[in-house]
């Protein structure tokens, strides 16, 4: 019973790495830019692609694609914040939903055109493996991909509250209009946030490759949990969605296993509201009063 | 470029020539030779099923110029079957109004579609009402019931594929305790129920009966509670990418496990392509294999050349099923619709390509269903699917996991 536990735990965490990496993205252009990135899940999507098609064309081991993928969707984020969403901002909300809206539904449709519905998989020496002690066992692939997402969320962290373009952004997501009397140009602060999000779904794609088969909706998979995580944490902070993340893993896998296998969601989304209700923005907000 | 995309060229470059082809010849031949048979195709050719349905259409293709090759409807003046495509999309509301649409802007002599239960049940709904004959492949008993006059099932139902599931689950161990885990929705659900209601009667204990919500992002914990369950057998009851992980997290977790997944995607090359060596030794049921007559190795050659890979269950039971088409028209010397349906509610054919058919014999009963339709039992035995169960239907020994 303490294996099964224990087993369940682990699952959770593994898993809740790879929510963290996608709604610490969400959180991140919610908190700094205000809006709501739908495609989200869609970025993380062409991550997978990227580094599925390195690793099929030139060997190159998805883990260490990461190394292309992130910078890649770095500059995908800041052209998209320079043309696209710098132009509808200010506006009302409604036109700032669509454009994300629309951009994941632009994306999901031109991969069905370019790779088709077809689900790909790469299978790399640690894929299917794991190590374990006792009956607890931790594949290599969930392993490496969740240490390698606390340590960017980690990097991502100390950039945030030791340099000046960090604080530049917490500044702008704190009160835009102060910033930008303070001399932070927004523009500017913007596009490192759209890029830093994008980069972390493109990481997240590529973590997710060794043990996650590819295909044009996958991206729909992962950016549920991650909008619920986003809001559990409350909205805009990084490090709320990161803890949220993970409790939500551990959460679900514990429901899957003591309440049904399709309770999952179920019990995400009572610990969701029964937070909503004790603390009304999530659990980094302050207590109900 | 990978093979999987060449492969994907190849068949775009074939069925699109053989496309062109088709329409080429009925220009100048009409007028001097016999006119065309129209025969309607409705597969989901994009949407979430479009893989699938882009390989019907291959086979569909493949079907009708073998016949058009060998001379068409001899009793017809040797007219040739002209297929009329349609997209059903993966949706049920396409479906029904593409059905409405190819029935009442074509001529059609009979239709055959649409892979999926789901959409079949409404395509059959439509055909009915219009009374055009419909031969499908969809395995659903539903179809078979209603007193329908004008659908044909030419193989066995999801109600036998249950309990041929429930009897190879005795191939790998002599007392087997059964864990299954299906989907929640229609697909699911209906299987799991006619393996719950078997298993008493076949011996067999069920120790894990659970639903699970399609489209997970970790099938860890799912089978974290099997291992918790003490079941040395497992059955899969799932789409395609959720089969993927499922399979791959066994391996992941250490489980020790026999498996047996059933049809839909674990029949198809594709699965063999995600999950590589872990396939070896998975077990399933499926209505048609390419190794049960000499006829299906011969068809399956035809479709390796043209698509790369083996030709999978439902394209092969499609080629099965244009044959028995062309029996009946042969046979009613007709175009009339009608006249379709009464010549194949009295087909009885036990030889040729319309016979390739586990159990060798198609004759309809009154309800639509082959009298003779058997599920096979199969297995993946290197990179290939091979027909183990039952044993006069075995191709193969079965590999002991």
């Amino acid at each position: 019973m303490f294996e099964t536990i224990l087993q369940a735990v682990i699952n959770g965490l593994l898993i809740g790495g790879i929510y963290a990496l996608v709604s610490i993205g969400v959180t991140l252009i919610f908190g700094v830019v205000k809006i709501v990135n739908f495609a989200q899940g869609e970025f993380v999507m062409i991550g997978m692609y990227l580094s599925y098609y390195l690793s099929t064309q030139y060997g190159i081991d998805p883990v260490v694609s990461i190394l292309f993928s992130m910078p890649i969707l770095f500059v995908v984020g800041v052209l998209i914040q320079h043309y696209l969403i710098r132009r509808v901002l200010g506006l009302n909300d409604l036109p700032q939903i669509f454009l994300t809206f629309a951009l994941s539904l632009l994306i999901i449709n031109l991969s069905l055109m370019f790779f088709t519905a077809n689900y790909r998989t790469i299978h790399t020496w640690y894929s299917d493996e794991a190590f374990h002690f006792g009956g607890v066992y931790i594949p290599y692939a969930k392993l490496v991909s969740f240490v390698l997402a606390m340590v960017l969320s980690a990097v991502l962290w100390v950039f945030l509250k030791t340099t000046d373009l960090g604080k530049a952004m917490r500044a702008a997501s704190q009160n835009r209009d102060v910033a930008q009397l303070m001399g932070i140009n927004p523009n500017r602060v913007f596009a490192v946030a759209l890029g830093i999000a994008l980069a972390l779904a493109g990481a997240a794609g590529s973590l997710l490759m060794p043990f996650y088969p590819a295909y044009p909706l996958v991206g729909q998979v992962f950016v549920l949990m991650a909008f619920v995580a986003v809001v559990l944490g409350t909205l805009g902070n990084v490090m709320g969605a990161l803890v949220a993340s993970l409790l939500m893993g551990v959460a679900e896998s514990l429901g899957i296993q003591f309440i049904g296998a399709d309770s999952g969601l179920i019990v995400v989304f009572v610990l969701l509201l029964a937070t909503l209700a004790l603390k009304p923005s999530g659990l980094a907000g302050g207590w109900r009063k | 470029m990978t093979e999987l995309s060449q492969n994907r060229r190849k068949l775009i470059k074939a069925t699109g020539s053989a496309f062109f082809a088709s329409g080429l010849s009925a220009i100048p031949l009409r007028g001097y030779a016999a006119d065309p048979v129209n025969i309607g195709a409705l597969y989901p050719v994009t949407g979430s099923m479009a893989q699938i349905g882009t390989g019907c259409v291959a086979a569909a293709k493949l079907a009708v110029n073998m016949i058009n090759d060998a001379g068409g409807i001899k009793s017809l003046g040797g007219a040739k079957l002209n297929l009329v495509i349609s997209d059903v999309q993966s949706d049920t509301t396409v479906t029904r109004t593409e059905t409405d649409r190819l029935i009442t802007s074509n001529k059609l002599s009979a239709i055959h579609g649409c892979y999926a239960s789901a959409l079949t049940l409404i395509a059959c709904e439509v055909a009915e009402r219009a009374k055009v004959p419909l031969i499908t492949g969809s395995s659903s008993d539903m179809l078979n019931k209603g007193g329908r006059l004008y659908t044909f099932t030419p193989f066995a139902r999801a109600s036998q594929f249950a309990q041929t599931q429930l009897q190879m689950s005795k191939l790998s161990t002599d007392k087997p305790k059964v864990a299954v885990i299906f989907e929640n929705t229609a697909f699911g659900t209906a299987t799991s129920n006619g393996v719950k209601e078997l298993a008493a009667s076949e011996g067999v204990e069920i120790v894990m009966f659970e639903p699970y919500s399609a489209g997970f992002t970790d099938a860890a914990p799912l089978l974290n509670k099997v291992k918790a369950s003490g079941a040395n057998t497992l059955f899969s009851l799932s789409y395609l990418n959720d089969l993927i992980l499922i399979v791959r997290s066994i391996r992941q977790m250490g489980l020790n496990i026999a498996v047996n997944a059933g049809s839909g995607g674990f029949v198809m090359p594709d699965f063999y392509k995600n999950v590589g060596k872990l396939a070896e030794g998975l077990q399933g049921v499926t209505h048609w294999n390419h190794d049960i007559s000499p006829e299906s190795k011969k068809v399956n050659e035809e479709f390796k050349k043209i698509t790369g890979e083996f030709l999978f269950e439902y394209g092969g039971g499609l080629i099965a099923q244009t044959y028995m088409l062309a029996d009946a028209l042969e046979r009613c010397a007709s175009r009339d619709p009608q006249k379709v349906r009464e010549a194949l509610s009295t087909l009885d054919v036990s030889s040729g390509y319309a016979a390739m058919a586990p159990g060798g014999r198609v004759k309809f009963g009154p309800d639509g269903k082959n009298i003779y339709g058997r599920p096979l039992g199969v297995q993946w035995q290197n990179g290939d699917l091979a027909s183990i169960y039952p044993k006069d239907f075995a191709r193969a020994a079965v590999l002991k996991t």
